[in-house]
């Protein structure tokens, strides 16, 4: 499909983003001809997506991420420049509806939903109340909002397990698991003023808890003129800290009716929603049936998942939509071709809980080959600190079928040299190769149940052995005195008379 | 002399030689043949007990990051002499003497402070110059024999480290 | 140069035999050396133990650079005196590596006696100094000693070579700008004191170490004054007050990586150039030496056959081939370099001598090493010879060998009788090193011969006063004389009394001529100058 840019109202597009999102919306705005826009603080002024940007613009904050967050430098700077339209990625100001109005108030097109839409699905009580509405299946839960007084007798009865979460969160923080109904007061005490301290907003809902859950997401696309297809589903079931690491497409889960009930209902809550942009639709599945959980609003993380079992590229079709293109395809003509992963590459340290890890890249060599595409957002020289997110890229691959992609993924793993600072990569390597992951039967408390992935092992003596032997030859000391030796006496070796 | 090689907070001492052709590495008592040779890609191949793959190092400082075998790993190198020096127990580094006459500008620590290499203890100044005096190695802070404002002479001890603080 | 065609069958029976009766010396031998280095009884192991000491072949794995050879020199030195109570000397010399500079090494050994100095160990440490001076070979000094033995004091405090020249070969080697360290690992009492004193650096650890001229009791007994050790001579004393010590250290093993950072800092020297070629390992199997050598030292066999399992290659270039066949001299690489032989082949005569003396002027003239594979029975004796000047011909090639400028090497490889021993470069003529098979004889006149001589006199006087012997009463007078001789031409004997710097497997003789040559090359090679050569 070839898109003609030249009738839409916008020419360039400014990028509110940084990392690995930034690259890759520049990527299709510079393929579609389009001059493409970054700001960036000055902590990343070496990383790729301003070295890729036809105009950087340095944009300041009282921390880099406060920089990112400020809507209103962010919009100035598109209008310095002459942008049209501001991407904003995913996280920061991706699903802030003000920011959205804002953005539109300047004159400039939002590449997303509408403000109201991004109201009406961003609060999870609203958006799933709505869902209801609808007639799609939600949880049975109870909603702080709709009697405070009543809450926590109305929490009680919808059961145990439940899951206390907050109504702005996001991200999993704030959320608590309640398997003892006698813990469930400490744990609204606990999700509240953690809900507080993240979000601003302490008020809480409680939902039927499933255990060991399956998270299944829809990718949908709806435009302008009403159209609303979904892209099939991806599988996101291993997370940590209820953060995805590894997704997937198809799930290995569904049965094709299953699947196609799921992604009909998707498509449909986008359409009821008269949802407009690329958008996600979230569930929870397990004991065979399947629940809403929240929409987002916004283009994921793992969406390349979908771009290789699909073809499309998503970040294309959201500036078609966002240009007032129609769709100009239906739902029968998207494929679903293979297995695609994403692998999520986190500079972090599994072995001690995850913790985020920091430091120089001083060595970066990404693997290539058939199936296999990285996004990736850092460059060697630049320096990895605590200050975002601890995602540095994402290697997707994809096969002929699952075996073929975890194949593939295994040996881009093992090919990828991030140097300088701790990387998930051999953790990721431990996880693809792991019996149940590879039967398939995962869930989102997988790594829990299988915390040995985690443990970093100690290398068999073999590769130790190697391991020291490349230190050595490259520890100056050692290879000095080493060299220091003369000839003869190095060939001698440790002769003794 | 054997050098150090810390792995996940495992110490593991090597030596290196050189060979007729190549190395050899001393490990736990085995003398094990190795080589290294530039690769096609910017890397190197090493060739360990005849067995070739490719690996990637990096060095940050005393800091080495290595791909091999399909992992990295951060190894933390250790020179002979830092390892035995810090093997120091009681010692002149124990005792601080002042290097110099001179008075007190500020005291940093107090008596059962932990203290790492190299953290500031106390300021002097002398010959109109004020010179930090540092820890000369970890460990508890177990007198300090001067407030600010005093004054001393060359050679008075100033402050006392111990490796444990006291029961 | 071309290969040496050998003319050995290693399946005869000769050779098998040979071959299981060298095993058998060299079993002897090897079990002897072990001992020597390694037996010691278990109460001075503890005691080491227990004053936090290194037993002195643990400091030497330490100092040494992994990977590289160490030829220690006379490992049986003082091994036939004083009853054994001083195996080696109660001390560790050779030359090794450290820091990737050839150094010479002298460390005390202090689980025999304290590391007590018997006549012998002053012996052994001056020669091991000696060497460094000729050779420019840094010095490490691991001093760990209590000084001298004093029963013997008269045997090896006040001579020209006795304990003294230790320190004045250090002054000798500071003036040649050859650096030393010393790393003082116990007390350094007395003379033992200017050891690391007249190092150019020295280190010196915490607790064990001392450097006085007098200790405790001393001080006490001359002056009356109460003094600790640590007081008088101890590492932050010396480090930081007295100036005598330069390098504090909190354990011994500190104390040497200090020491192998200090070597590091040595310039390294710039060798003397003589021909060189990549080496190359000898062709023909140098273990098959033990097959060669025979059993009865009495038979005569072709040094062109040991030759062969010492050079690179198995390649001789031999000089004069068909003149004074009983001495073998031809140009091979060993290790590479390029040297000279000498060898044997039966007793020297004159064409012999004049040959080697020839041979000697043209290795000086091509700045060429010379090595002497000594099987010497001596100089032709008898009217005709003497008549031709055996003798001025025997002094040309001993004029020619002690004032011979390059490197000098010997090796012991079977018999050493009479003047032979002068004309090969015996000890007296300053060969960098000198080194026995272990079934080598050195003697003035072969055993037998002596006993015999010794023998007839008692015979001439007891018949002039009439008496006839009988063969059991010859047998008396002879067997004793003829043991002792034994006892004291064996190599045994000679690297007791340090006449050698050690016994060598043959098979060892390559390296240990490879190190020696290397580090003769650290010394500028002057031009010739002889004296009178009687015509």
């Amino acid at each position: 499909m070839r898109t003609d840019t030249q009738s839409w109202p916008f020419r360039s597009v400014l990028v509110a983003n940084r990392g690995e999102i930034a690259v890759r919306i520049l990527c299709t705005v510079r393929a579609l001809g389009l001059e493409g826009i970054v700001v960036y603080h000055a902590v990343d002024a070496a990383t790729p997506a301003v070295k890729l940007a036809d105009r950087a613009i340095e944009i300041h904050g009282d921390t880099p991420v406060a920089a990112y967050l400020d809507g209103a430098r962010i919009i100035a700077a598109a209008l310095a420049t002459g942008a049209g339209a501001i991407h904003p990625g995913y996280g920061f100001l991706a699903e802030n509806a003000a920011f959205a109005r804002a953005v539109a108030k300047a004159g400039l097109i939002f590449v997303g939903p509408t403000p109201d839409a991004i109201d009406l699905m961003g609060d999870k009580i609203t958006a799933r109340a709505f869902v209801a509405r609808s007639g799609f299946p939600v949880a049975p839960s109870a909603i702080e909002d709709e009697d405070p007084a009543t809450f926590v007798e109305r929490a009680r009865d919808v059961g145990a397990p439940l899951l206390i979460k907050p109504a702005a969160g996001g991200g999993g923080k704030g959320m608590h698991i309640v398997r003892d109904l006698s813990q469930l007061e400490t744990a609204i005490a606990r999700a509240r003023s953690e809900g507080q301290r993240y979000f601003g907003d302490g008020r809480l809902y409680a939902e039927r808890y499933v255990e060991n859950p399956r998270h299944i997401e829809v990718q949908v696309l709806g435009d302008a003129h009403g159209n609303v297809v979904h892209l099939h589903e991806r599988e996101c079931s291993v997370q940590r800290r209820f953060q995805k690491i590894v997704e997937e497409a198809p799930s290995p889960a569904l049965s094709p009716g299953l699947r196609q009930t799921i992604c009909e209902t998707a498509a449909g809550i986008a359409r009821s929603a008269g949802y407009r942009n690329a958008g996600t639709v979230e569930f929870v599945y397990g004991d065979g049936g399947f629940y809403f959980l929240e929409m987002n609003t916004r283009l994921q993380v793992e969406h390349p998942v979908t771009e290789s079992t699909t073809g499309f590229d998503l970040v294309r079709e959201q500036l078609r939509i966002a240009a007032g293109e129609a769709l100009g395809y239906a739902q029968t003509e998207i494929p679903s071709r293979g297995h695609a992963f994403e692998f999520r590459i986190y500079a972090e340290d599994p072995a001690r809980g995850f913790t985020p890890t920091t430091g120089p890249v001083l060595e970066l060599c990404e693997p290539v080959g058939a199936g296999i595409r990285i996004d990736s957002g850092i460059a060697t020289g630049q320096a990895i600190t605590a200050a975002f997110d601890p995602m540095l890229a994402k290697l997707i691959v994809h096969g002929r079928d699952r075996a073929e992609a975890i194949e593939r993924a295994d040996r881009a793993l093992a090919d990828y040299v991030l140097l300088g600072c701790k990387t998930n990569i051999a953790f990721l390597r431990r996880l693809l190769r792991h019996p149940a992951f590879l039967a398939g039967e995962i869930h989102t408390g997988f790594l829990d149940m299988h915390p040995q992935i985690a443990a970093e092992p100690q290398p068999e003596a073999a590769v130790m052995e190697r391991l020291l032997a490349a230190a050595a030859l490259f520890t100056r000391p050692m290879r000095d005195a080493a060299d220091a030796v003369p000839d003869l006496h190095a060939a001698m070796g440790a002769w003794r008379n | 002399m054997h050098h150090g090689f810390v792995l996940d907070d495992q110490e593991f001492n090597v030596e290196l030689s050189r060979a007729r052709e190549g190395y050899r590495l001393h490990f736990e008592g085995q003398v094990i043949p190795l080589s290294l040779r530039a690769g096609d890609d910017g890397g190197q191949i090493l060739t360990v007990r005849g067995h070739s793959e490719p690996v990637r190092v990096a060095v940050d400082g005393d800091w080495l990051h290595v791909h091999l075998a399909g992992s990295t790993y951060t190894l933390r190198y250790q020179h002979p002499l830092d390892r035995l020096a810090a093997g120091h127990q009681d010692g002149a580094a124990d005792h601080i003497v002042a290097p110099m006459p001179g008075s007190i500008v500020a005291v940093l620590v107090r008596a059962g402070d932990a203290v790492v290499r190299g953290q500031s203890l106390l300021v002097m100044e002398s010959m109109k110059m004020e010179t930090t005096i540092t820890a000369p190695r970890d460990g508890v802070v177990d007198a300090v024999h001067f407030d600010k404002g005093q004054s001393f002479d060359r050679d008075t001890l100033l402050l006392d480290l111990v490796a444990e603080p006291r029961p | 140069m071309k290969r040496i065609e050998s003319r050995i069958n290693p399946a005869s029976a000769d050779f098998r035999n040979n071959a299981a009766h060298y095993r058998q010396v060299l079993d002897a031998f090897t079990e002897k050396q072990h001992r020597t280095r390694h037996d010691r009884p278990a109460r001075d192991i503890e005691r080491l133990r227990a004053q936090n000491k290194m037993f002195v072949r643990e400091r030497l794995d330490l100092l040494l650079d992994p990977g590289t050879p160490f030829l220690e020199l006379s490992t049986l030195a003082a091994n036939e005196a004083y009853g054994g109570d001083s195996p080696g000397a109660g001390c560790v010399t050779g030359i090794g590596i450290v820091s990737g500079r050839e150094v010479m090494i002298n460390a005390g050994d202090a689980s025999v006696k304290g590391g007590a100095w018997y006549p012998l160990s002053v012996k052994k440490t001056v020669r091991a100094l000696d060497i460094a001076l000729e050779n420019r070979l840094p010095v490490v000094h691991l001093c760990d000693s209590a000084g001298a033995f004093l029963p013997l004091q008269a045997e090896l405090f006040a001579d020209r070579y006795y304990a003294g020249r230790i320190f004045r070969n250090q002054c000798q080697l500071s003036k040649l700008n050859v650096p030393q360290v010393a790393v003082v690992l116990g007390h350094c009492t007395a003379g033992g004191a200017y050891v690391p004193a007249l190092s150019d650096y020295n280190v010196i650890v915490r607790g064990n170490g001392a450097i006085f001229l007098a200790g405790p009791p001393l001080v006490k007994a001359a002056t009356g004054e109460d003094v600790t050790v640590d007081e008088l001579g101890g590492c932050d004393m010396h480090t930081s007050v007295s100036g005598v010590a330069d390098y504090p250290a909190a354990t011994e093993e500190e104390a040497i990586a200090i020491a192998r950072d200090i070597v590091a800092q040595f310039r390294r020297p710039e060798k003397s150039r003589i021909e060189w070629q990549e080496p190359e390992d000898p062709w023909y199997e140098p273990v098959e030496l033990y097959g060669i050598l025979p059993a009865d030292i009495k038979i005569q066999f072709d040094m062109r056959e040991v030759i062969a399992r010492m050079v690179d290659g198995s390649r001789f270039h031999e000089y004069q081939p068909g003149y004074g066949k009983t001495l073998v001299c031809g140009y091979a690489h060993l290790w590479g370099y390029k040297v000279g032989i000498l060898a044997n082949n039966g007793v020297l005569f004159n064409d012999s001598a004049l040959k080697g003396t020839h041979f000697i002027e043209l290795c000086n003239q091509n700045r060429t090493p010379l090595v002497f594979l000594q099987n010497i029975t001596g100089f032709m004796v008898g009217r005709e010879y003497e008549r031709q000047g055996i003798t001025k011909d025997g002094a040309k090639m001993l004029m020619a060998v002690s004032n011979s400028a390059v490197p000098k090497f010997t090796v012991m490889c079977n018999g050493s009788f009479g003047a032979g021993n002068y004309g090969m470069s015996g000890r007296a003529f300053d060969s960098r090193l000198l080194f026995s098979w272990p079934h080598a004889q050195i003697s003035v006149m072969g055993a037998e011969q002596a006993a015999n001589t010794l023998a007839e006199v008692k015979i001439r006087q007891l018949a002039r006063s009439g008496q006839t012997l009988t063969a059991a009463r010859i047998a008396e007078i002879r067997d004793p004389v003829l043991a002792e001789f034994k006892r004291k031409q064996s190599a045994y004997w000679s690297t007791s009394e340090i006449w050698d710097d050690g016994i060598l497997d043959p098979v060892a003789t390559r390296n240990a001529l490879g190190m020696g040559l290397s580090a003769a090359l650290n010394t500028p090679i002057e031009d010739p100058r002889y004296g009178i050569f009687r015509m």
